[in-house]
């Protein structure tokens, strides 16, 4: 059966292929890119260490938010250490303050180990970004360090095996300044800090951090040479003219920036990718969520004098832009023997931010926008991942332009940011009203100021369903009869929803300061044993408090709690409240049986459970206002601690896939959920609870008051391609849009796919391997999915035919 | 959920005393994000109650006024519940699935209560015109970002054209865009009652020769055809809707006879829309033990959807076609 006027007719690699418009250089760029197995050059991890004995080069606790992995953390631990390259040290250099070693050991390996090479064919340079560098810590320093990192992985422990959720100093995640590292250059950075080193009333901390700085300003340089040097050679080689003049073009370009700040459109991308790429390197394994915030913004006025001057054509501009595009991809060669086709772990956002507002408040969209969105739909890679400010002013035809790419894409080519709601969040969480107009999202979704702000995003994930367990168990796990919550009473002794609503009050603050609490221990110990002064130099505080970026030196700190299972919660309430204290329909006593038996015998009462009460996702009040109170409860209160570095907690909903991670640790809730049964993702409904359709959804999710979980939230939609069928059809998406940034959350995304070509898919992999999708906040190639999360994005209620 | 009765029993509690509780409306679904009913995103109000008995119909719960009782195969667990509640003892299950003595049901709604997973449904929920006004101005957002608004469809909607005298100038006077969709085969001084407050209409022309329609609707269309005309001279915007029906409606014949008729007597058509035949209602008809004409009829094909668009669109421009083929 073929719905008219759909594509039934093309293959599937037609409709999931690079464009056929891309430039010969281009295909073959990312045909280079796609070819792992083949190519000689590859990405994978290096890592560096100063040969000590108790040298690490892998740090766990950044990594400990994944949780799958944890088993795996020793290993990567020592095989990195085990296979690391001695880094020669200058002569000095244990004699330093730990951010000054940071910054010599990256100034060495950039200036003789990390290897310099230029791919056939590219315009923009700098291959090798994913490192593991060694923590630089002495003897002393590494066994504090190691000690703290053990104890925090013995409470981790605690956490995450009994389904409370995970934290972990997270690296990246953040809109670095480079809109400054362009404008002034590396050398402007370098006198910056010079000047303060040599300020007299300078403290020592200011001291130390600046001539890090400058250390690592040295280090970009060199690592510039390098490759302006590679590029003379290989010129000197070639027998092509046209190569010839491109690698000394690329020499020339090398030589200058980003040093010296860039003058042109392609000076701008090339000193971008090398402070960007570099950056990725200091972080260690790469850094994730490293993003580049509002590209179209400060590339806008390189594109536009080249234009005014002659010097570049659209089409050139663009050939540029792609050159700069396919080095972001190249991250995911640290997983290439285990697939190049990305799973659910791909998780290195660098986020570029499209469109949005001026500081005037009017739209922001130019002609770059445009040629971005033009590169987005021709060139179909992972990386950079875009996402779209849309506002109450964005123009309709940029809004046709995104709704026409989202129903070409099958997929969804980008996430949309909503200004509004986002800018509301930043305002509840006390950002200056003068900058909230420039906040771009990070990593998957979760928005920062751009350039100042620290805000750490996925570092704590708290799973809310885990509270109502607890409160019906009077704080006991039922899987292990360990009591790791407070006693709040027998919930058979429960007189009214009063009471119940108290205890998984109880039961959810005292979830938050346990995981809060566990999560500061490795956020004190990252600011303690971890600077990261390459960083420091493009946040701006650092270098004028003289505190790391990661010491929470930045103007604004935050880290932020991303909340597991808001609907699953939501839904176990009203259906308590509505059942058993308002209708009389079931006993307490005999949930608690069912719950206890995971509903085994209990069919009857779990299909009450699940059909005969109120459901969040389908604007119904009597839910919607419960889903509001525990989001307000738990936000409100994880906003009055702070870490030991001064980092604020703040609240947001990404819940990555950890609502299927926590799944079999969360016992049957009174949902009709059994354990093990997926938890609800971010603010999403629980899947198949919304019986409306999306505008019903999107008033749920309005009614959240999403302003105290200012990180953003996460809500996915999928629709049938027959929505997006016709003009007229096309046009009725752009009013949802319109009515979501009047009524909805912060961020949305549209997959446009239906359920007859994902089974398709699921079953020829290899025909659909191109085929991209949005999984929670993140791209993902539906191939490289495991079948679970395939089965779940199949099961998600297609809405609109 | 039915919560219809202690909905109307609340609200009958605090209404004003003047108001005329009598007239509610019966529904049988309320769709929010219709998009194939009108311009924008728009809610469609379905109404009980229609004077055809169309061979293809894919909503038969919509042809009485009265509740109808569905039963859900897929969402049986086999409790039985049901079946010890029933006070007609109307309910037997077995292998085959249940059976309901519809002679015996006095739609008591019992074994909807009952029942944990929902397999029974009782079609036809009762609103005051209050109650469905608050309903459709849930999405009054979404109609104002895209245009669109409220339809009232069915069944035939002024098959209830009391209610409806109650609910459309209360839509008009919250600034509601509201579409009627009909049948046209409704006494005309109806039709002429709720004009005021239309804004659009979605008019159904399905057999053009009398005798085969009386065959396979039930009604001559004379009726119908006299009705387009007042809405025509009327001025009301009008979107013609055409089944095509293998066997009853999808021949070029019938279509030429429908654009002639459009492009002579009715200038205010502003879209002709062809609807590929559906078969969605063939399991309503098992679940409402009826016996469903169209049992076998397989879809029409692309090519047969595009011919008889090219016989329309000869003569009445604004034609297109839409919906599944096989």
């Amino acid at each position: 059966m073929a719905v008219s006027e759909s594509r039934g007719g093309l293959s599937p690699g037609d409709l999931w292929a690079a464009a056929s418009t891309l430039s010969p250089r281009i295909q073959h760029l990312r045909d280079q890119y796609w070819s792992f197995y083949d190519r000689t050059y590859t990405n994978e991890v290096r890592a560096f260490t100063t040969g000590t004995a108790w040298d690490t080069v892998y740090s766990m606790w950044s990594w400990t938010n994944v949780p799958e992995t944890a088993l795996f953390l020793p290993g990567f631990r020592s095989y990195l250490l085990a296979a690391a390259t001695r880094v020669e040290l200058p002569h000095h250099f244990w004699r330093e303050p730990l951010v000054v070693r940071r910054a010599l050991f990256f100034r060495e390996v950039l200036r003789q180990y990390l290897p310099v090479e230029i791919l056939e064919g590219e315009l923009i340079v700098g291959s090798h970004l994913n490192t593991a560098l060694s923590r630089c810590l002495n003897k002393r320093e590494a066994r504090e360090r190691d000690h703290a990192e053990r104890d925090f992985l013995a409470e981790w422990h605690q956490l995450n095996d009994s389904g409370v959720g995970n934290c972990a100093a997270v690296p990246g995640h953040l809109v670095p300044d480079y809109r400054k590292a362009l404008r002034v250059g590396w050398s402007g950075l370098y006198y910056e800090a010079r000047d303060i080193a040599e300020a007299p009333d300078a403290t020592a901390a200011q001291r130390d951090l600046a001539r890090a700085v400058m250390i690592c300003a040295d280090g970009v340089r060199d690592y510039m040479r390098r490759n302006a040097a590679e590029a003379r050679r290989l010129s000197g080689q070639g027998n092509d003219p046209t190569r010839i003049a491109e690698l000394q073009e690329i020499a020339r370009i090398a030589g200058k920036v980003p040093w010296n700040p860039p003058e042109t459109f392609p000076e701008a991308l090339q000193a971008l990718w090398t402070t960007h790429m570099l950056l990725m390197a200091a972080e260690s394994y790469p850094g994730p969520g490293v993003s580049p915030g509002r590209v179209d913004q400060y590339l806008l006025p390189y594109y536009e004098a080249d234009i005014a001057a002659g010097r570049l054509t659209r089409d050139t501009a663009k050939e540029w832009l792609e050159c700069w595009w396919i080095k972001h991809n190249y991250v995911y060669d640290y997983q290439g023997w285990t697939g190049t086709n990305q799973g659910i772990n791909a998780s290195f956002g660098q986020l570029i931010t499209l469109g949005g507002i001026k500081a005037d408040g009017s739209d922001a969209s130019n002609e770059l926008t445009h040629l971005m969105l033009d590169v987005i739909d021709e060139i179909n890679l992972l990386e950079p991942k875009p996402n779209i400010r849309l506002h109450a002013k964005t123009p309709e035809p940029l809004l046709d332009r995104i709704v026409d790419s989202l129903a070409r894409a099958q997929g969804s080519p980008f996430l949309l940011n909503f200004d509004e709601a986002s800018m509301a969040g930043l305002r509840w969480q006390g950002l200056p009203e003068e900058q909230l107009w420039d906040y771009a999202p990070v990593g998957c979704l979760e928005n920062t100021l751009a350039g100042c702000d620290r805000s750490g995003t996925v570092d704590v994930n708290l799973n809310l369903a885990k509270a109502i367990e607890l409160a019906l168990n009077d704080g006991r796990d039922p899987a292990t009869g360990k009591q790791i919550g407070p006693q709040t009473g027998l919930a058979s002794d429960f007189e009214s929803f009063d009471d119940l609503w108290h205890a998984f009050r109880a039961q959810l603050l005292h979830l938050a300061d346990w995981i809060i609490r566990v999560n500061d221990m490795a956020d004190a110990g990252r600011g303690r044993w971890e600077p990261v002064p390459y960083m420091s130099a493009v946040v701006d505080g650092c270098l004028q408090s003289g505190r790391d970026s990661n010491a929470g030196g930045a103007r604004f700190n935050f880290l932020t709690v991303e909340g597991i299972a808001l609907a699953t919660a939501a839904d176990s309430l009203a259906a308590v409240k509505r059942l058993v204290f308002e209708e009389h329909q079931i006993e307490m006593p005999q949930l608690l049986d069912a719950l206890r038996a995971n509903f085994d015998g209990h069919e009857p009462l779990r299909q009450t459970l699940l059909h005969k009460a109120p459901k969040y996702g389908n604007d119904d009040a009597a839910v919607d206002a419960l889903a509001r109170d525990i989001s307000r409860c738990w936000t409100e209160a994880v906003f009055q601690h702070t870490s030991p570095t001064g980092k604020r907690y703040r609240g947001g909903y990404l819940s990555w896939n950890y609502w299927i991670a926590y799944a079999p640790t969360t016992a049957a809730t009174p949902d009709g959920r059994k354990r093990g049964q997926y938890l609800s993702n971010a603010v999403c409904p629980v899947n198949g609870a919304d019986r409306k359709g999306p505008t019903a959804v999107i008033k749920s999710v309005g009614h959240l008051h999403l302003a105290s979980a200012p990180n953003g939230a996460s809500h996915t939609m999928s629709f049938s391609p027959s929505l997006l069928r016709n003009p007229e059809q096309r046009a009725k998406l752009k009013g949802l849009l319109r009515a979501y940034d009047k009524v909805g959350g912060t961020c949305l995304q549209i997959n446009v796919i239906d359920a007859a070509t994902l089974r398709a898919a699921q079953k020829h992999p290899d025909e659909y391997r191109n085929l991209l999708v949005r999984v929670t906040g993140y791209n993902a190639y539906f191939a490289g999915l495991g079948k679970e999360i395939q089965d779940e994005i199949i099961a998600r209620e297609s809405h609109g035919l | 959920m039915d919560s219809s009765s202690t909905a109307a029993a609340t609200a009958a509690a605090s209404a004003p005393l003047l108001r005329n509780l009598s007239v509610t409306g019966t529904t049988f679904n309320i769709q929010q994000f219709s998009t194939e009913d009108g311009p924008g995103i728009r809610t469609t109000v379905f109404l009980k109650g229609c004077p055809l008995r169309c061979a293809w119909c894919h909503n038969p719960e919509g042809m009485r006024v009265a509740p109808d009782l569905m039963w859900y195969d897929v969402r049986c667990i086999a409790a039985r519940e049901c079946l010890s509640i029933c006070p007609e003892q109307a309910l037997a299950l077995s292998q085959s699935g249940m059976q309901i003595d519809r002679a015996r049901c006095t739609l008591c709604g019992k074994c909807v209560r009952a029942c944990p997973s929902a397999a029974f449904e009782l079609i036809g929920k009762q609103w005051t015109a209050e109650e469905l006004l608050d309903e459709l101005l849930k999405d009054q957002v979404f109609y104002e970002t895209s245009g669109g608004g409220v339809t009232f469809s069915g069944g035939e909607p002024l098959t209830q054209i009391d209610f409806l005298s109650e609910v459309l100038p209360l839509c008009k006077a919250a600034g509601l865009q509201v579409a009627l969709d009909t049948c046209g085969a409704v006494a005309s001084d109806r039709l002429r009652r709720v004009l005021p407050w239309i804004d659009l209409v979605l008019y159904d022309l399905k057999v053009m020769d009398a005798a085969a329609s009386k065959a396979a609707t039930g009604v001559s269309n004379e009726l119908i055809l006299d009705n387009a005309r007042l809405l025509a001279e009327h001025g009301t915007p009008l979107w013609i809707r055409t089944p095509l029906v293998p066997g009853y409606t999808a021949n070029a014949d019938n279509i030429r006879a429908i654009a002639d008729f459009i492009r002579n007597c009715l200038p205010s058509v502003q879209r002709w829309d062809l609807l590929a035949y559906t078969n969605l209602g063939r399991p309503k008809y098992h679940r409402l033990d009826r016996p469903y004409a169209l049992e076998d009829a397989a879809l029409l094909t692309r090519g047969d959807m595009e011919a008889l668009w090219r016989v329309a669109v000869e003569l009445v421009p604004q034609a297109q076609w839409s919906g599944a083929t096989c």
